[in-house]
């Protein structure tokens, strides 16, 4: 009887023991396991240039993808437009009209025919690779901040050049001084204007990367319980969040895509604007 | 998690490539056409707004033809309805007066004959009466019995007439 006691608490102990273990193992490999999935990581190493590293990451590789799947596509497509599209051309044009009405000529009118062909690419090249991160085997690489800063940065470089092509240069540095406000005044608000030029597009880096990220983390973390409890039994419940949270994730990265080209037009249009 | 610079050249060079090869090939023909489509569709709307008008003014002139030739149609009628009425009233008269004259006509001659033929009888019987009166006398009477015979012979037949 004793040693059955024993024998049960060392069991017990036993059991206690590995559970503590396994968690302190899993649990550094569930970060590790997280990190793996979102960092972005080289596949094909290639010379550093000008302190410049080179290598062609997963993220990369995913862009390269997606650009691929969307001249195909297009091109397949849109090889002799029709009037009356049908097929892939009618599914294609939906998203373009939508984004057309919805997004560029409200924002832009007359100006549309100049922006609408980088707005149309910022929104279609976004929201594949928002998506692809839900495909087996692929990763987001909007969810990694060098790829959303290098599209805030270009989106950027946009609304300059736009103010500059219709205000030129001169008009183009007059945008920063408000007009009708005291000259004292101008000391502060000229800064508090170049801050918010440059905090908005950064604000539309960190939106997309955070949102992208978030997704995933959450995503892993959950899929990490698993491993974490080694038990089957666990699995219908962080799987159900999984899915809800996978289904979420479609919705988060249509809307993404959206708010980052309709902030692009926004911008842009604000910069077009002879008034402030 | 800084971001590294690889990335943000191959983000770059990837995009703008893109930018160019779907602008070329998918965004202007793309744009063109839903600008066509757009334009076409505001014609065609265009036109069949014209061409409704155009059917309505049709219709219009074809109810006001319609109506005039209703209003000939009956005119007409009425019309030919007088202008029978006026004929029958014509012919009924015509027809009457000829009857009326025929009957005068017919009247007259009867009343002719009538007399021709009372003249007639008189004559016939004087000359009966006259040879009567000379068979059953025997010998021939004076002027005087003459004229008293033929004056009661004739005051009989005014009788008897």
């Amino acid at each position: 009887m004793i040693n059955q006691t024993v024998e049960h608490a060392t069991a017990l102990s036993d059991t206690a023991h590995h559970a503590a273990e396994a968690a302190a193992e899993h649990g550094e490999s569930g970060v590790d396991f997280i990190l793996h999935h979102i960092l972005s990581h080289p596949v094909i190493k290639l010379p550093t240039v000008f302190g410049i590293d080179l290598s062609i990451s997963n993220h990369v590789i995913m862009m390269w993808i997606i650009s691929a799947i969307l001249i195909i596509s297009f091109g397949v497509a849109f090889r002799k437009p029709a009037l009356v599209p049908r097929g892939l051309a009618n599914a294609l044009e939906s998203l373009v009209l939508y984004i057309r009405n919805d997004i560029i000529l409200p924002n832009l009118g007359h100006d549309a025919r100049s922006y609408a062909p980088y707005l149309l690419t910022a929104f279609f090249f976004i929201m594949l690779c928002n998506l692809a991160g839900l495909v087996p085997y692929g990763s987001t690489a909007t969810g990694n901040i060098a790829v959303t800063g290098t599209m805030a940065i270009l989106t950027f470089m946009v609304v300059q050049i736009a103010a500059i092509r219709k205000h030129g240069l001169l008009g183009y540095f007059m945008m920063f001084s408000p007009p009708g406000i005291p000259f004292l005044l101008k000391f502060i608000m000229v800064p508090v204007e170049v801050i918010s030029m440059v905090t908005k597009h950064f604000a539309l880096a960190i939106r997309l990367f955070a949102n992208m990220i978030a997704g995933h983390i959450t995503i892993l973390a959950l899929m990490s319980i698993i491993f974490f409890f080694k038990n089957w039994l666990i699995t219908p419940f962080p799987l159900a969040i999984i899915l809800f949270s996978s289904l979420l994730e479609i919705l988060i990265s249509l809307i993404q895509a959206y708010v980052f080209t309709i902030l692009s037009a926004v911008f842009i249009s604000a910069s077009l604007a002879t008034e402030h | 998690m800084t971001p590294s610079g690889g990335t943000i050249f191959w983000t770059t060079v990837t995009f703008i490539i893109l930018l160019l090869i779907l602008g070329k090939f998918a965004w202007r023909p793309i744009l063109a056409m839903l600008d066509e489509r757009e334009s076409r569709i505001r014609e065609s709307l265009e036109l069949a707004e014209k061409a409704r008008i155009a059917s309505q003014k049709t219709l219009a002139e074809q109810d006001q033809i319609l109506d005039a030739a209703r209003k000939e149609a009956q005119d007409i009628l009425a019309k030919s309805r007088k202008t029978a009425d006026v004929t029958k009233d014509e012919i009924i008269k015509k027809a009457s007066s000829e009857a009326e004259a025929l009957i005068t006509k017919a009247r007259r001659e009867i009343e002719m004959s009538r007399d021709k033929a009372i003249e007639e009888i008189r004559d016939l019987a004087v000359e009966l009466s006259m040879n009567a009166t000379a068979k059953l006398v025997g010998k021939s009477l004076d002027e005087k019995d003459h004229q008293a015979l033929i004056d009661d012979s004739l005051h009989k037949l005014g009788e008897l007439n």
